[in-house]
């Protein structure tokens, strides 16, 4: 295994999910890089040592290539044609940033479960919007929605789903 | 991280959750941060960041607190 394989396969695994939106399999990767799915496999491996991507436990399949979710979320991320889904409430802003392009999110509120859409447009925050009929006054009453982050830096890698 | 309408709802996800408040951000903020976070993530040449490298991006946002604290 070379480093310069490792980095590779890193910058696979995102130019494929920008493509597609979904992560490769091992299988793919190993094809595009003429290797074993083994060589493959321990290749992912290493990448989720060095918290370049996050598998689901047990297995080689890309849960996180940050900020994209291998897996559907409250967090949908529509840009250039495409719909992403984001891991958390940060990573949705995540990926306009990651794709310097113009995006529509949509996203559901922790606790009042109200969704929301929000717009990225021209490199800024353009609008927010509670996308519930009832909350038509949203803008006036809730001009700010709010991230919270739960952990602090030093324990973002303890449990990375929670975090 | 989870997305808020309001302080007052982060407070009831964190006393039904038995968990302590963590920090709130703004959108703007967190648009900041992901800017200079995400911005270079789909270079070939991103090979991940140092702590140092992290406490510069947390510092250009303003984000200096314990809670940002990379040394530990």
């Amino acid at each position: 295994m070379t480093t310069a394989l490792l980095w590779q396969v890193r910058h696979f695994i995102y130019s494929h999910l920008v493509d597609t939106t979904l992560p490769p399999s091992v299988d793919e990767t190993a094809r595009h890089f003429n290797i074993s799915a083994e060589e493959a496999g321990a290749l992912y491996k290493e990448l989720a040592d060095r918290h370049a991507i996050f598998l689901e436990p047990e297995t080689l399949t890309v849960r996180m290539a940050w900020p994209f979710s291998g897996a559907p979320t409250d967090f949908k991320v529509h840009a250039d044609g495409k719909t992403y889904f984001a891991n958390c409430a940060w990573d949705m802003l995540g990926i306009p940033a990651a794709l310097h392009t113009d995006a529509v999110i949509e996203a559901v509120f922790t606790e009042s479960n109200e969704p929301v859409q929000l717009e990225i447009k021209n490199g800024q925050i353009a609008n927010s919007q509670s996308t519930d009929s009832q909350f038509t006054n949203y803008q006036s009453t809730n001009p700010q929605p709010l991230v919270h982050f739960p952990l602090p830096f030093a324990r973002w890698y303890d449990d990375l789903v929670f975090t | 991280m989870l997305l808020f309408q309001s302080e007052e709802w982060i407070e009831t996800w964190s006393l039904r959750n038995h968990l302590e408040r963590g920090e709130i951000l703004t959108l703007h903020q967190v648009w900041e941060l992901s800017k200079l976070w995400y911005g270079n993530r789909l270079s070939v040449d991103y090979h991940g960041r140092s702590k140092e490298q992290v406490a510069e991006i947390f510092k250009q946002v303003g984000l200096t607190s314990k809670f940002w604290d990379v040394s530990q």
